[in-house]
């Protein structure tokens, strides 16, 4: 599961979009791993993600859970912990409470490597390993605009819709929605939790002039 | 997934939430086309229907059908793994597992994405050129490795080839200086497919997060670049078990 690695758009507006993953191992590190894995939860709830999800629970933040919610389900071993932060000093917060509570779970960070790179110096956090992404091959005549992509690549493992998101920019630009509620609603498919809603809002704005819809 | 037609409203809602175009207005009312449905559960999880007229189809789980629901709908669990998804932990646990170990590169090779889809064939293809090009192993914790009928060949059983799911993912692990061959050999392939690909490479990094050169510059012998995000682990993790 590679799902966050390929999120396109431009470096000003991934500068507004990290992924963080909490992540036991199997056969590694699973047993006892609930609590500490709830404890790196707390932690990240203090820095402020903008979405998040553990498989425990399979809900994101906007499908109506508390955050009480999400940590109570946290009780099984070899919960995973998927999340979103939209600004780097929030991601750099949240890196430097769980270095510091050192419960020994893998922590993945996608994101702009030059930024994550400086982070890690500054925390004095050594990274173990990097997975580049060496771009799309094939019938790329295929897919969607590159523009929508930016929406979909937001949920690696592709159940946010081009249609959906072309139907989004049609009601946000024909009034009948607010550029955050459509965000949400976007979200909503991405049971990984990590589309970006306040990337997305952004990007609606950013790309309604673009489109035309059809009158009625 | 079906649509119970003589619930259904035709009120449309559901139809933008389908990644690959599968629900369509026949007569009055939406209809699913059953070859082309993933199995994603999509419109049944996030569309709301107002009337509560999509529902699981009864053969969801029949084999072979059932891999396109293991493969498409991330909140299943892949009945092979036990893990849910396509994959399996690849370089983020890799601090604890040390699978991909100092001088070899994983290759991961994300088959339907972004949001495409594809034929098994296509996995087919590609397992098949990886295999001309002398890699037979396939990570045993990934799905695809159970799909695979002949290691030397890289055939697929024969049975799946008619199925279609949203995504999938070819994981491989190669020495660092065979990375540049099979670039190349993904390259070929990616002429033959029908359906897109990303290619994913991942190694462990020296001190400061410095990506070594010798895997960079098989990067760039092949023409190829890499986006300036990627996906890093931490190394916070430890064993204990
Ligand atoms: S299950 Fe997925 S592919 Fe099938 S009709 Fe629903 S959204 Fe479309
Ligand atoms: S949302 Fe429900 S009622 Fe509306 S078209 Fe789809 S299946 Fe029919």
């Amino acid at each position: 599961m590679t799902h966050s690695l390929h999120r396109e758009g431009s470096l000003e507006s991934l500068a507004k979009d990290y992924v963080l993953f909490i992540y036991p191992a199997r056969g590694f590190n699973y047993k006892g791993s609930a609590p500490k894995i709830r404890h790196n939860v707390e932690l990240l709830y203090q820095a402020g993600p903008v979405n998040m999800i553990p498989t425990s629970l399979r809900r994101n933040m906007y499908s109506g859970v508390t955050n009480e919610e999400i940590l109570e389900s946290i009780t099984v071993e070899g919960t995973r912990v998927y999340s979103v932060f939209n600004d780097r000093e929030k991601l750099k917060q949240a890196l430097a409470l769980i270095k510091e509570a050192d419960e020994g779970i893998s922590i993945m960070v996608s994101g702009i490597i030059d930024d994550v790179r400086q982070i890690a110096a500054e925390l004095g956090i050594t990274p173990h390993m990097v997975n580049l992404s060496l771009g799309i091959h094939g019938r790329t005549d295929r897919l969607a605009p590159a523009d929508i992509r930016e929406f979909t690549t937001m949920c690696g493992h592709g159940v946010v819709s081009p249609h959906l998101v072309k139907d989004m920019i049609r009601r946000v630009k024909t009034g009948k929605i607010s550029e955050w509620d459509g965000s949400v609603i976007m979200a909503e498919p991405c049971t990984c939790g990590i589309f970006n809603p306040y990337r997305s809002a952004e990007l609606l704005r950013e790309k309604l002039p673009l489109y035309t819809v059809d009158r009625w | 997934m079906i649509i119970h037609e003589e619930i259904c409203v035709g009120c449309g809602r559901c139809q933008p939430y389908c990644p690959t175009g599968a629900i369509r207005y026949d007569g009055l009312k939406s209809r699913i086309e059953q070859d082309i449905c993933y199995e994603c559960s999509t419109c049944l999880r996030a569309a709301h229907c107002p009337v509560d007229a999509i529902a699981e189809s009864p053969n969801v789980y029949d084999y072979p059908r059932a891999l396109r629901r293991y493969f498409s709908d991330p909140s299943a669990t892949h009945a092979a793994t036990g893990i849910q998804g396509r994959g399996t932990e690849e370089s983020k646990t890799n601090d604890v597992t040390h699978r991909v170990g100092p001088g070899e590169v994983g290759v991961a090779i994300e088959i339907g994405r972004p949001t495409l889809g594809m034929s098994l064939l296509d996995i087919q293809r590609i397992t098949r050129a990886i295999a001309r090009a002398g890699v037979h192993k396939i990570e045993a914790h990934n799905p695809i490795h159970s799909m695979i009928a002949n290691e030397a060949t890289g055939e697929l059983k024969p049975e799946l080839l008619g199925e279609r799911v949203l995504s999938a993912i070819i994981e491989i692990k190669v020495k660092r200086d065979e990375l540049r061959g099979i670039l190349r050999t993904l390259l070929e392939v990616a002429k033959e497919v029908d359906s897109v690909f990303c290619i994913d490479a991942c190694t462990i990094v020296d001190q400061g997060l410095a990506i070594p050169e010798e895997v960079l510059d098989s990067i760039r012998a092949e023409g190829l670049t890499w986006r300036p995000n990627a996906k890093i682990n931490m190394g916070l993790g430890r064993a204990w078990e």
